[in-house]
């Protein structure tokens, strides 16, 4: 086939491009890999006691992780649109984490010194990262799909990218679950399982990132 | 075609009609492509001198891409920087199947990136898309048969095949994503 006659078969009836294609589909994989995190937090894991929403220990992680979900987001759709500056994305995505653990550490400084590590480490700090990558992996599946379908030029950071909003909602998820109080520990163990799920992106992005 | 003097010339001919392309006017867009492929071509030829039956499917790929992928655009940035950045991904993926992996390291970057040259359509493709429509699933190949080659409207076809509008519009998408994906398996053979 002659390209002009390729041209010819692109042009016709093309109609207009679709607008905001990335928001399109980023937003549902977001929603499912949610709705799936949160199903296995609930149902599998157990949930919180229904009390403690009246106290800051799952809305601190809820908004950390919301927050990160979003600047990961706004990442994601930005290395999925050639030729984008991401500076500004990694900026707010960098900035989100560091508030997150000056927070942390201040409040670890206002505990007394013998209750620093106890705090600091939990009850749970040796699953805790495992379980919020558990959970982020259906949003894993559903963003790496949603990314391809746009244009990411270079997949192994769409694929980080990718992987930190996975983490983020499966960090949501977690939140339903887990009964840490302490906002170090949110800072330092959800943030290595957000982590965890962008290293595991950046891992399949090279592989699934193809168009 | 010939005319333009700097890089900023080409742009800022070729961003009023590809704007008009994206608001779904199909003269503007066709007209886009045409000026677009034959900068490719020059484009590829450029980087692919070692492999000069490879540079027209590499256009007709990079157009394909282009198309599927045209809700990516975004209108403050220059037309030719993301479809640069196409033909880039699309050059280094060709790389990567023909496995020069030695070739990931060339300085792509550091030429005047450009789409200045103008290069005429010559050789003709290596890869012929005509028999890779012919194994797409027969409702694909169908709708984009008689929407885009036989030229009929998509109401046209609608009531040939019995399908909804909607329907054919789906198919010759889902037909053109296929058509893709086998263009660049073929490659690897």
């Amino acid at each position: 086939m002659r390209t002009d006659t390729l041209i010819e078969i692109l042009a016709r009836d093309a109609g207009p491009a679709t607008r905001a294609l990335a928001a399109r589909r980023l937003a549902p994989a977001a929603l499912v890999g949610f709705l799936a995190s949160a199903a296995v937090a609930v149902a599998i894991l157990g949930a919180i006691p229904a009390t403690m929403f009246a106290s800051h220990i799952p809305w601190t992680k809820i908004v950390y992780a919301g927050a990160l979900a979003l600047a990961a987001a706004w990442l994601t759709a930005r290395l999925s649109r050639p030729a984008a500056s991401v500076d500004g994305p990694r900026r707010v995505t960098l900035a989100v984490t560091v508030a997150m653990a000056a927070i942390g550490a201040a409040s670890l400084w206002a505990e007394p010194a013998e209750s620093r590590l106890p705090a600091l480490l939990g009850s749970s700090w040796k699953t805790c990262p495992w379980s919020v990558l558990a959970l982020s992996l259906p949003a894993l599946v559903a963003t790496l799909w949603a990314a391809r379908g746009l244009a990411p030029t270079r997949p192994r950071a769409a694929g980080f990218a990718a992987g930190l909003l996975a983490g983020a909602i499966g960090a949501i998820g977690y939140s339903l679950h887990c009964p840490e109080a302490a906002i170090a520990f949110v800072a330092i163990w959800y943030t290595a399982g957000i982590v965890l799920a962008g290293a595991l992106g950046a891992a399949l992005g090279p592989l699934v990132l193809r168009w | 075609m010939n005319a333009d003097t700097s890089p900023g010339d080409f742009e800022s001919r070729l961003k009023p009609i590809w704007l008009r392309a994206q608001a779904g006017d199909a003269a503007a867009y066709r007209l886009c492509l045409d000026m677009l492929s034959a900068r490719l071509r020059g484009f590829f030829k450029r980087r692919l001198a070692g492999l000069p039956d490879a540079v027209e499917d590499l256009v007709q790929e990079t157009l394909l891409a282009l198309h599927l992928r045209r809700g990516t655009y975004d209108p403050s940035l220059p037309v030719t920087a993301w479809v640069l950045a196409i033909a880039r991904h699309k050059l280094v993926d060709l790389w990567r199947r023909r496995g020069r992996r030695d070739a990931l390291h060339d300085p792509i970057d550091d030429v005047a990136e450009q789409l200045l040259a103008v290069a005429p359509e010559d050789g003709g493709a290596r890869r012929d898309l005509d028999v890779l429509l012919r194994e797409l699933p027969p409702a694909q190949h169908q709708a984009i048969a008689l929407t885009k080659i036989e030229g009929l409207s998509v109401a046209e076809a609608a009531a040939r095949t019995g399908a909804s509008e909607s329907a054919i519009k789906v198919q010759v998408h889902r037909g053109l994503k296929r058509l893709a994906a086998l263009a660049r398996r073929d490659d690897a053979t």
